[in-house]
């Protein structure tokens, strides 16, 4: 090959390989499309080819999509084209769209008479789980970051809260996606046990949807399981949640200000209130804006009845999408190799700050939810 | 991960992860809100959606 020829074969190269990056992404998306079209047409079709069996028409669509999800992801996986047709699944990207397109559905009084309850929750559920995590991993030795970054997501939300801490406590890559493992290994499983509890127990729907909202980790699992005990719960525990969620940047400054002034006392060093913003889950004021704009538009209408009808169709049929195919990601995305690779002392850490997580959230839920009226 | 349960430390990465999760929440947010207004301007109908 000439010299001229091989200037001229690196743009190509570069040309080609753009070109195949888009082509699987094209491939990922229509991939994740079609699982949510199988998700919606087992939803309509199960109940009535097993018509006999009673307990199916209770099958809410978060189970057959995380399903498909798991058994589409075991098959990418033995194929070994997960990674090359991941680029499509983004669960926290679609879960806090379906959020936003949510609060459409959420009149802004009732996110306004639910903060207050919700803020004391978040507050006490916080401190709680987030001492405790740290406590229980002092006494086991755990490295201080690791411990940070366990605390702040069995106690926050999840995986997001994991990221703000490692950006805070400067914690490892491999450090970060071990927590993240973690997360969602303990969240698959509250999806369906935290709602069987919550029906077992006979709860009503907007302490189920709080009690929801305060124990499950990412919103993600939050979502999905207020969606297995309906609209309502859904309503309380997405409101609760991004409680927490917005919370999360206030605890990132905590954590910045421990690291820097008593772990690695850097001197000189001070921590700018700037990062609170920096770390504030935005599409929290997304979703306050879409209640805003669909109680604005109903309430202003001449016929407030089709004005809801058309809010509906953002706030609740597109929103049905976009949860859907987040939670065919969580499945797509779960790694039980993560399980095998984990040590047993940060499990038991996990472990135990959500069996606290989970009974301080009940006791609260209870407390501050009662009588709360949704209409 | 060893048998210690301490994953081993390398270099940090969550400045990007933290400046993708902001960027991540702002097409959300937009996404969301250009969604509804389609709807409330009926370029999205109910029958659109399956």
């Amino acid at each position: 090959m000439s010299q001229a020829e091989a200037i001229g074969a690196v743009p190509q190269a570069v040309e080609e390989e753009g070109a195949a990056r888009w082509g699987w992404a094209a491939a990922s998306l229509v991939l994740l499309l079609a699982l949510g079209g199988l998700v919606r047409f087992l939803e309509a079709n199960v109940p009535v080819w097993l018509a006999e069996v009673n307990w199916i028409k209770s099958v809410e669509f978060p189970i057959y999509a995380i399903a498909v999800g798991l058994v589409a992801g075991a098959v990418l996986g033995a194929l070994g084209l997960r990674e090359r047709l991941g680029v499509a699944f983004r669960t926290e990207f679609l879960i806090k769209t379906g959020l936003v397109l949510l609060g459409a559905s959420i009149n802004l009084a009732i996110i306004a008479r639910a903060a207050g309850p919700a803020i004391v929750q978040s507050i006490i559920l916080i401190t709680t789980v987030f001492l405790v995590a740290w406590w229980v991993g002092g006494r086991l030795g755990l490295n201080p970051k690791l411990r940070a970054l366990l605390a702040a997501a069995v106690s926050i939300c999840g995986v997001s809260a994991a990221i703000a801490a490692a950006g805070a406590v400067s914690a490892s890559k491999e450090q970060l996606a071990y927590v993240a493992s973690l997360v969602i290994i303990f969240a698959l499983p509250s999806i369906f046990i935290v709602p069987w509890l919550a029906t077992t127990l006979g709860l009503d729907t907007v302490v189920a949807g709080a009690w929801i909202g305060g124990n499950i980790d990412t919103t993600a699992a939050v979502t999905a399981a207020g969606s297995i005990i309906g609209d309502e719960a859904l309503q309380i525990a997405a409101i609760v949640k991004q409680t927490q969620n917005a919370m999360m940047g206030v605890v990132a400054v905590l954590l910045t200000a421990y690291f820097v002034l008593r772990v690695e006392r850097v001197p000189g060093a001070s921590v700018g209130l700037g990062a609170i913003w920096e770390r504030f889950p935005k599409f929290v004021l997304g979703f306050i804006a879409a209640s805003a704009i669909a109680t604005i538009y109903i309430n202003s209408a001449v016929d407030p009845k089709t004005a809801g009808d058309i809010v509906a169709v953002a706030g609740n049929s597109l929103r049905t999408w976009f949860f859907i195919l987040a939670f065919v990601c969580i499945g797509l995305e779960f790694r039980p190799a993560a399980l095998r690779e984990a040590g047993t002392r940060p499990v038991a850490v996990f472990a135990v700050a959500t069996a606290v997580n989970l009974v301080l959230a009940f006791a609260l839920a209870t407390l501050l939810f009662s009588g709360f009226e949704l209409a | 991960m060893g048998q210690s349960g301490q994953p081993p430390e390398a270099p940090a990465a969550p400045p990007e992860a933290a400046g993708f999760r902001i960027n991540e929440d702002w097409a959300a947010t937009a996404v969301g809100l250009i969604l509804i207004g389609l709807v409330l301007a009926g370029v999205i109908v109910k029958g659109m959606i399956p």
